[in-house]
């Protein structure tokens, strides 16, 4: 079984490939705004320095989100063009499952954070590599009164990991650590080991024309975008 | 902000004086600023930022966004041009790229600003352009900027 995956969800961009088992290769770069640009690149290297024909993949998988809305669609559509193309199925992984899946031996609570910018974050906490929250937007201050219910230590994990140790250190009741750098972003690696657990699990894949991304609504754009709308809607209310 | 939290008015007399008023501006920046533009159309908000752009340095044309969205200019997308006539919805703002350039550290200069008014960071430099008293006169009103900066 032949795994090729991708995730550029959140301020990193990786591509994997697993066979059976065996991680052949994995690329990844720390590089803003170039996912669009190194991402088919990065995928075709991989590719040729792994002696793998796309045509042998038997599975693909990307991070569907949660994560920068840009970066999400950049993987989406970029796996669902080859596996539309290699007539495979998907699997679509959290970001924030993937981003825990490397820390999963942690003796504590693993909290993912994807930065959602203007202390608000994408979060997710999981133990011994089972989840215990879903998936969720919210804000840091929100995020702090959360991880403040668990009595065990906390390991953050995912690109907001520097923003929300700022924030959370000290309001825990229990130790709060930052992830180490290697271990800290999502990984392809750990997206194409997460699809083959769910392979593994029986759960179903999804053909390319139905893999979509997964948006998250922010706190903030619980707000209008613009004060116009409001007024606007002010108007229509008292009509 | 300290003292940049002072609106400052400028009237430039023709397109070259509203060039180089942008220019001026331009040249403090460092990276990482919003330039929010406010003010109806024809008003020389792309004058302004084809100055912007030659007092950051950029050796680039500086055109219109209106049907692009946005323009970027420079090697790291060091500026970024952007027209929000047609943004509506937080969907079509995330859809621009507006947040990922924003955390890149480019610089941004949005036109049409009121459309966007609540996802402006708060120490966006705000700039409003109306019309003066010559069919050229411009009466530039600066919020949140110093000069020394």
């Amino acid at each position: 079984m032949t795994i090729f995956a991708l995730d550029c969800a959140g301020a990193t961009a990786s591509a994997a490939l697993l066979c059976d088992g065996v991680l052949l290769g994995e690329s990844f770069t720390h590089v803003p705004l170039t996912h669009s640009q190194t991402l088919l690149p990065m995928a075709q290297e991989l590719f040729s320095n792994c002696r793998v024909q796309p045509s042998e993949v038997d599975a693909f998988a990307v991070t569907n989100g949660p994560g920068s809305f840009t970066g999400v669609r950049i993987g989406v559509a970029a796996i669902k063009g080859m596996a539309d193309a290699a007539e495979k199925p998907c699997f679509a992984v959290s970001a924030l499952e993937a981003a825990a899946y490397a820390n999963r031996h942690f003796d504590g609570v693993v909290c993912a954070v994807m930065d959602a910018r203007r202390d608000q974050v994408y979060t997710a906490c999981f133990q011994n590599g089972e989840r215990l929250t879903e998936d969720k937007a919210m804000s840091l201050a929100d995020l702090s009164e959360e991880l403040r219910a668990f009595s065990s230590a906390v390991l953050l994990a995912g690109d907001g990991t520097k923003k929300a140790f700022e924030f959370l250190s000290g309001a825990l009741k229990t130790p709060c650590y930052e992830a180490d750098e290697p271990l800290r972003f999502v990984r392809a690696s750990s997206v194409a080991f997460l699809a083959a657990q769910k392979l593994e699990a029986g759960e179903s894949s999804v053909p390319a024309g139905k893999l979509l991304p997964l948006y998250l609504r922010l706190p903030q754009a619980e707000r209008e975008l613009n004060n116009k709308q409001k007024d606007l809607q002010k108007k229509e209310h008292t009509k | 902000m300290t003292s940049g939290d002072e609106m400052q008015t400028f009237v430039t007399k023709d397109y070259a004086q509203t060039v180089a008023l942008g220019e001026k501006i331009g040249r403090t920046l460092k990276g990482g600023e919003v330039l929010a533009f406010f003010g109806g159309m024809g008003m020389g908000k792309t004058a302004f930022v084809t100055g912007v752009a030659k007092g950051m340095g950029l050796a680039c044309e500086v055109s219109s966004p209106t049907f692009a969205i946005v323009n970027v200019y420079g090697k790291n997308a060091e500026l970024c041009h952007f027209d929000m006539y047609r943004v509506e919805t937080w969907a079509d703002l995330d859809s621009t790229g507006f947040f990922e350039y924003m955390d890149a550290g480019s610089v941004l200069c949005v036109e049409w600003s009121e459309n966007i008014e609540n996802a402006l960071p708060q120490d966006a430099i705000r700039i409003t352009i109306k019309l003066g008293n010559t069919e050229n006169e411009r009466i530039i009103t600066v919020d949140g900027w110093e000069e020394k900066a």
